[in-house]
């Protein structure tokens, strides 16, 4: 009857979440501590431009960045709602398509405009896929998000007329960085759109976490934990799932956006099952659950992708032995190691 | 007058197979009602049809008038029907407290404010906790699901159950591989829990059922072949036949 959640098949084990009781109140230092932690990586890639300033560091980090933004968009279906999604990168390539499209034919000039065109069109795009999506679990969710992927591949690859066909979405505008009316830079400026793109990936992972840790994000917990019990206590399961589909989609159109603006290209490659296969690994590589996991393990998997590269051209047969041997020996990723060093005093049955 | 909670002619077929075959159950709205057969006697699957798990292939499900027959599980659960399961259904990568706390908030309400934090339903909260603290369970709430044992994640179970506000709630083998004294302890709970609303209890233990239920209904073969105070089940002819007698 019910399906094992394809999900746990990466992982036997989801990261614990012990929240603490209303009797006590240990949360102020730790809140504390992570905010630390939080503005202190900030400060540093705020800084990264100024203190490398090279023009590929800068745009590599940014890209980094960029894919980060994409992983931990998966990371809210896979490591929150328990959801296998095979092809998440097709709502990247959908998002920077559209918005190309806005800034080649609508408004080559309006950066805000492009971005709500994006992330409008997408979602419209996305709640249909979704309203399939949620009344399948398991293994068949897993399977139709590479069925809808590789339709919305096909679309960027044969539909010549509007997308560029397998040339791609050519020529696309860099619009300026505007904010309340003041022109802050160009997204053409590689340190420019490095700075813009922290800001947005920044105020995304901010929001994401705080609902994450919500009464919102508890309920997706609840159902990646266990769907028939979720439905037992009186969780509309399907309704939540939409949710977090439509959040998940959201986010990964704004790193579409961002990506568009980055690079004034996209090409279909970029919607492709390997892609996909790709930002999963990333998201494993990184570990699950954790919201910047994946977001370390967009920043490992891009930057080995470069340096191998530049030693030989096979750079996925290393690769993925790299990407092999790290889900062998760490398999809860980066964030499981930082787990392993305050594993917390447990309790003794 | 109508009965709190009823089922008329409630029939449901496993491929040709009749696992309840044109039952009647009748449940009041206080008290504790126990559910007693041989197994494969079409116990849990009646509790399956009455809580939303499995269809119904023909009948009614009545609760307080309305035809609740079908409906899904969590319009049942906000109604007040609430479950557990005879196989251990918890939240495992969850704290004990938080499995609480999500089934007391997903009755509460408060499951779409995205920029809060859980703590901020005072509320939920502090009903969680009291759930936690009446079961015994408040000791053992920061750790994982997971690590509880297994008498405690029964226990868990009925936390679970409690915490959507039942007046209705259907307990499947709550005490299954438990010690006896976790068995007698847990049954004193429930029959706790009796007084102030209606608990159906589907149980093996026959000390158990004889001392804290006040009604039973005997099924066998998907059919309830008896009803009545524990002493009238006793001394019925066809139960002593059916299941009792099996053990002399």
């Amino acid at each position: 009857m019910m399906m094992e959640n394809p999900a746990s098949v990466f992982a036997s084990e989801w990261p614990e979440r012990v929240e603490s009781t209303p009797a006590d109140h240990p949360v102020g230092t730790k809140r504390l501590l992570t905010g630390c932690v939080f503005l202190l990586i900030l400060g540093v890639l705020a800084a990264f431009p100024f203190m490398v300033p090279n023009r590929f560091y800068i745009r590599l980090v940014n890209e980094m960045m960029i894919y980060g933004l994409l992983a931990m968009s998966l990371d809210v279906l896979l490591g929150y709602t328990g959801l296998l999604t095979f092809m998440h990168n097709a709502y990247l390539g959908l998002g920077a398509y559209l918005a190309g499209l806005f800034l080649i034919h609508v408004s080559p000039s309006s950066l805000w405009l492009a971005f709500l065109a994006g992330i409008l069109c997408t979602s419209l795009i996305a709640l249909p896929v979704g309203w399939v999506q949620v009344r399948t679990g398991g293994l068949a969710f897993a399977l139709l998000t590479l069925a809808f992927g590789m339709m919305f591949f096909t679309i960027a690859w044969k539909w010549y007329a509007m997308t560029g066909g397998d040339d791609g979405l050519m020529g696309v505008p860099h619009p300026d960085i505007t904010l309340f009316g003041w022109v802050l830079g160009s997204s053409g400026r590689p340190l420019e759109m490095y700075l813009f793109t922290l800001f947005i990936v920044s105020i995304c992972f901010l929001l994401t976490w705080r609902i994450m840790h919500s009464p919102f994000g508890a309920v997706l917990e609840a159902i990646r934990e266990n769907e028939e019990r979720a439905a037992f206590i009186g969780i509309n399961v399907r309704r939540y799932k939409l949710m977090g589909w439509m959040f998940a989609c959201i986010l990964a159109s704004i790193s579409g956006v961002l990506f568009i603006l980055f690079r004034g290209y996209i090409g279909p490659t970029t919607m492709t099952a390997f892609s996909g296969a790709v930002i999963l690994m990333m998201v494993l590589l990184g570990g699950m659950g954790s919201l910047w996991g994946p977001m370390i393990g967009a920043g490992i998997f891009i930057y080995l992708q470069d340096y191998i590269s530049t030693k030989t051209e096979h750079w996925e047969l290393f690769l993925g032995l790299v990407v092999i041997l790290l889900v062998v020996f760490m398999p809860r990723g980066v964030a499981g190691l930082t787990e392993f060093l305050r594993r917390p005093e447990r309790e003794s049955r | 007058m109508e009965p709190f909670f009823y089922t008329r002619d409630l029939y449901k077929s496993f491929g040709g197979v009749l696992a309840t075959n044109g039952v009647n159950l009748k449940i009041e709205e206080k008290g504790l009602l126990s559910i007693i057969g041989p197994n494969g006697a079409g116990k849990t699957t009646l509790i399956n049809l009455v809580t939303g798990r499995i269809p119904v292939s023909s009948g009614e499900v009545i609760y307080e008038q309305r035809d609740i027959t079908n409906r899904p599980p969590h319009e049942l659960v906000k109604m007040g029907v609430c479950r557990t399961f005879q196989i251990t259904s918890v939240f495992l990568n969850l704290s004990v407290f938080e499995n609480v706390r999500i089934a007391k908030q997903a009755q509460h309400g408060g499951s779409l404010k995205l920029l809060s934090s859980r703590r901020s339903l005072k509320q939920v909260n502090e009903q969680a906790a009291s759930i936690l603290e009446r079961l015994g369970l408040m000791d053992r709430a920061r750790i994982p699901a997971k690590y509880l044992a297994y008498g405690d994640q029964r226990v868990l179970e009925v936390a679970i159950g409690m915490a959507g506000n039942p007046r209705v709630l259907f307990l499947d083998e709550p005490t299954a591989g438990m010690s006896p004294a976790e068995t007698n302890r847990t049954a004193q709970l429930i029959r706790g829990l009796a007084e102030d609303l209606s608990i159906v209890l589907i149980e093996h233990d026959m000390d158990v059922v004889m001392s804290i239920s006040d009604r039973i209904t005997v099924m066998h073969y998907g059919s309830i072949i008896a009803e009545g105070t524990p002493k009238e089940i006793q001394a019925n002819d066809v139960v002593r036949e059916a299941y009792l007698g099996r053990d002399g």
